[in-house]
């Protein structure tokens, strides 16, 4: 009896473990996902973009700041990326919800169990 | 003043955290204490990030965390609790022993300090309320680019370590000398400006800016600038360079990416959505009057009775005036309770005790400082979505 709620608290902890945590996110399926991951990627997480909810004038102040500071975008791709990057990111879209990191408890949990 | 009982808090949070076994997470029981019923989201076991506890991921390469509203309810944010801000990747390579503070510019004798050099020299600690300029960015409509950050990217620990004024002396700063750069070891990424920026004399020779080497009394932890960052308390946290290697004294202010067009506000409001011309803008430098309500929180549902709603509020170099409450939509507003732990530059905790009777309510917060600043219905925009500190609200329902 006394271990009942450890056990419950293991079968609960196997049950969140199984999806395995990525820790970085995708971009968006798209004709230009792959060029978006080398040119945006490189230097940052996706988060970063899957956040943003703007206009299409904004992402192209966006890209082209991003191109002066090294990211690497053919010209005959930028307008492309420009309109995947608005297609997606705009501010009709519904707002990002972003994950949270462990907290001392799920690690503790998963420690445990982990032994 | 405030040791023995920041002392006694902080014990009694590593007694909460150490029973990690008890029949109820930490939240709940926070929750339960506040009268909230709803307990923040973690799906899951959460992303791991060693060192950091629960906190709200905007980015993981590089690394990005907002401190959940929830955890404003102790004085001194915990180490872990603590947001983290970073515009590029961490040092990769960097330990004490081969750390360096370089010290030059317009000054008689330039200096090359080690971590022991810094260690000897007298340590003064500061409690500050540290705050991204970009905090609530995410309010700002239209929605301007950045790291989306909602009403987290502020939390106060107890910084400590030598006065910048101390070095400086030792330096001998030159009648020329006006400004003081900081140059912090982020690694940048491709063509990225190096993280570097610069403050006033008049603000580098006040006793309490400091070259932080200790965070809440234990030594930086990587994410907030290991082993020394600048304190520039009561200014935007940009002003606080982490991984600090070089202080410069300057002729003038510097003039690189994160001082123009970086963190710069518009001198005239500017009309929500428009473009704001460079020459029509100044650095920013100290924080607004705010205020966030922790408890209850946003779309809770609450059981009708005795509500505690709490809070806190700062003002960056003022000192928080009044904190105002109301709980019908800003109809009628309500004088909170300030909590005692207070110092120069650190966030006053609120609470304000209501009966609440079943149905559902907007609940508004409003901080006054002492320089008759007010929170505004709603905050200036600006291009760059810095200084959001409309009124707060949350939403609840009573049931």
């Amino acid at each position: 009896m006394l271990f009942a709620p450890l056990l419950a608290l293991a079968a609960s902890v196997v049950f969140a473990q199984k999806p395995a945590v990525k820790p970085t996110e995708d971009l968006p399926l798209g004709a230009m996902q792959a060029k978006a991951n080398t040119a945006c990627l490189e230097c940052h997480e996706a988060r970063i973009i899957l956040q943003q909810r703007l206009s299409k004038a904004a992402w192209t102040k966006e890209v082209d700041k991003m191109i002066k500071w090294g990211a690497v975008v053919d010209a005959s791709d930028h307008d492309a990326l420009v309109d995947y990057l608005s297609t997606n990111f705009n501010p009709d879209q519904p707002a990002y919800s972003p994950s949270r990191t462990a907290n001392e408890e799920s690690s503790k949990r998963v420690n445990a169990v982990r032994k | 003043m405030n040791s023995r009982r920041t002392f006694l808090r902080n014990v009694s949070g590593a007694a909460l955290a150490a029973g990690a076994l008890s029949s109820f997470p930490a939240w709940a029981r926070l929750a339960a204490q506040s009268g909230a019923s709803d307990p923040p989201k973690i799906d899951g076991p959460g992303i791991d990030v060693p060192g950091e506890d629960g906190l709200i991921l905007r980015s993981y390469r590089f690394i990005d965390l907002e401190t959940p509203v929830e955890y404003f309810n102790t004085w001194l944010t915990p180490v872990p609790r603590f947001f983290v801000r970073n515009h590029m990747h961490e040092p990769s390579e960097l330990t004490a022993d081969d750390w360096r503070l370089a010290v030059l510019g317009e000054i008689e004798k330039p200096l090359t300090l080690t971590l022991t050099d810094v260690a000897k020299l007298e340590s003064h600690a500061v409690v500050n309320t540290l705050e991204c300029a970009g905090n609530g960015r995410s309010l700002h409509r239209p929605q301007v680019p950045g790291v989306q950050w909602g009403k987290g990217a502020v939390s106060t620990a107890r910084f400590s370590g030598p006065r910048l004024r101390d070095i400086l002396q030792r330096a001998g700063v030159k009648p020329a000398g006006k400004h003081v750069m900081f140059r912090g070891l982020d690694e940048v990424p491709g063509k990225v400006p190096p993280f570097i920026r610069s403050i006033p004399i008049e603000k580098a020779l006040d006793s309490d800016t400091l070259i932080a080497t200790h965070m809440n009394g234990a030594p930086l932890t990587k994410h907030h600038g290991f082993p020394a960052r600048a304190l520039v308390p009561g200014w935007i946290g940009a002003a606080s360079c982490k991984w600090l290697t070089e202080i410069k004294v300057l002729e003038s202010e510097f003039s690189g990416n994160f001082m123009s067009p970086g963190y710069r506000f518009p001198n005239q409001p500017a009309k929500p959505g428009d473009a704001v011309k460079p020459e029509d803008t100044h650095p920013l430098t100290a924080l607004n009057v705010k205020s966030v309500i922790s408890s209850p929180l946003d779309s809770a549902r609450v059981k009708p009775g005795k509500i505690a709603i709490q809070g806190a509020a700062w003002a960056g170099e003022a000192d928080i005036a009044k904190v105002e409450i109301s709980t019908d939509g800003g109809a009628s507003w309500n004088t909170a309770a300030l909590g005692h732990d207070q110092a120069r530059y650190a966030w006053r905790l609120w609470r304000y005790e209501w009966k609440a009777k079943p149905g559902d309510y907007s609940v508004l917060s409003r901080a006054t400082d002492t320089k008759g600043r007010v929170q505004p219905d709603t905050a200036e925009w600006n291009p760059s979505g810095y200084l959001f500190n409309a009124v707060d609200q949350v939403k609840i329902h009573v049931a």
